[in-house]
């Protein structure tokens, strides 16, 4: 393991704004001005430079559109790398509008928010497990009327000058923020506010801290890390974990959706390979999100990269196979829209 | 308990200083032993560390973990 003061592994990923303080500056004071086509034209002059000026900001997509378009050329791959950013600009606009305007500015479409209240009411709190896909910060305000305290894992590195939508305001922020960084990696933070009853929203498609937490699972042809802990913890407390993505369909406008429900037994010991099956329900809904909306998948760094884990491959085939053979000690469900298919996983709506 | 349930194939128990911190330096405990050990106390002791703060305390070393077991399982016993 690198060094660092925390003990951890040097990540791929930096969750830094590319962007100067003065060009947020500016965008902010555009929204505060209502100025909204003169945001869109200047985001979009903005996008295009970096993108044509810039060899680092395509090098940084090439990882995911490489995988997800093989099929297109030079002019192809900067087009779509185009509209990948475009895509994270307009998302990273709305949340600022968010904070700046207010929650009138947001529109949420979350058609299955009474099973997601349902889950809640179990009384042995929810793992929100979603993906750095569509708008999740922004479409968390749609998760208020669960009304229990809701709590972000995410870790904020120093000197970033992008900020939560909350943070544009004055007074508490309505989300407890819970950091890996913290003494044992937040782990018995998370425990505690699940025991309370309370919604623990976490990110699976990022790895912080070394690879020992992670399985390589297939994701768009190749295996990429996936963190367990979310899976681990969900054992030990017994949490149901539901898998939640956002997308943008319109300017201020999105889609939350609760993709399938995954309930991970207790006593499943420390093995990676225990935690394989859930990892993998969990990349599959992912892969399946990016089928249908190819523009709003944010990971700009190489996911796949083998450093970390190096018979990776080997091991997401093993996995592959255990899946196969339906050995997973516990199951997926899809209750997510009535319809429970113990021991399966429901076919992805994404998918049709 | 702790080189069994835990793994730590290449520790002998008779090895472990047993006021050394179980995390980082010491016996070199992550962040995925702290969800372990938070559910091993329970089964085998039936002590439940509810929050960082008790995390903090119990897990800063064998020493911290038995006492913070005792204290607990007393306070149990008083109260049954």
């Amino acid at each position: 393991m690198a060094g660092n003061n925390l003990g951890y592994a040097p990540r791929p990923w930096s969750s830094k704004s590319i962007g100067s303080k003065l060009q947020h500056a500016i965008f902010y004071f555009l929204i505060r001005m209502r100025a909204k086509y003169v945001v869109s034209f200047l985001l979009r002059v903005v996008v295009g430079y970096y993108v044509l000026f810039r060899p680092s900001i395509r090098n940084r997509a090439r990882h995911y559109t490489s995988r997800r378009f093989p099929e297109l050329r030079q002019l192809g791959r900067l087009w779509t790398t185009y509209l990948l950013d475009l895509n994270l600009g307009e998302v990273l606009i709305d949340r600022a509008a968010l904070g700046i305007i207010g929650p009138e500015f947001i529109k949420v479409d979350f058609r299955e928010r009474e099973n997601l209240r349902a889950l809640v009411q179990e009384g042995k709190g929810v793992v929100l497990l979603t993906a750095h896909v569509g708008g999740w910060q922004v479409a968390m305000v749609a998760l208020r009327f669960l009304n229990v305290p809701i709590n972000l894992l995410v870790h904020r590195e120093e000197g970033d000058v992008d900020r939560h939508y909350f943070e544009h305001q004055e007074g508490p922020s309505p989300f407890r923020i819970i950091d890996p960084a913290e003494p044992m990696g937040g782990m018995l933070s998370m425990i505690e506010v699940l025991k309370k009853g309370e919604v623990l929203c976490a990110m699976g498609d990022r790895v912080f801290g070394s690879g020992r937490g992670t399985v390589a699972t297939e994701f768009i042809g190749d295996p990429i890390p996936v963190p367990f802990s979310t899976f681990k913890i969900a054992s030990a407390t017994g949490s149901p974990i539901a898998i939640l993505f956002s997308h943008r369909t319109g300017p201020g406008a999105y889609e939350l959706s609760l993709d399938r429900v995954i309930r991970v037994p207790g006593g499943l010991g420390r093995s990676p390979a225990e935690f394989a099956p859930y990892a993998r329900a969990f990349v599959e809904a992912l892969e399946a999100f990016v089928k249908v909306h190819p523009f709003q998948f944010f990971n700009f760094f190489d996911m796949w990269e083998k450093g970390d884990l190096p018979s990776a491959r080997n091991q997401g085939r093993s996995m592959k196979k255990q899946g196969e053979k339906g050995d997973a000690k516990g199951q997926t469900q899809s209750d997510a829209r009535g319809g429970t298919q113990p021991g399966g996983d429901r076919p992805n709506r994404h998918c049709r | 308990m702790l080189v069994e349930e835990l793994n730590l194939e290449e520790t002998d128990p008779i090895d472990i200083v047993d006021d050394e911190p179980l995390f980082g330096e010491g016996l070199g405990l992550d962040s995925l032993d702290a969800v372990e050990l938070v559910v091993l106390v329970e089964k085998y002791f039936g002590v439940e560390i509810k929050d960082m703060d008790e995390g903090r305390i119990a897990f800063g070393s064998i020493n911290s973990l038995a006492a913070f077991i005792e204290e607990r399982s007393s306070v149990w016993a008083a109260a049954e």
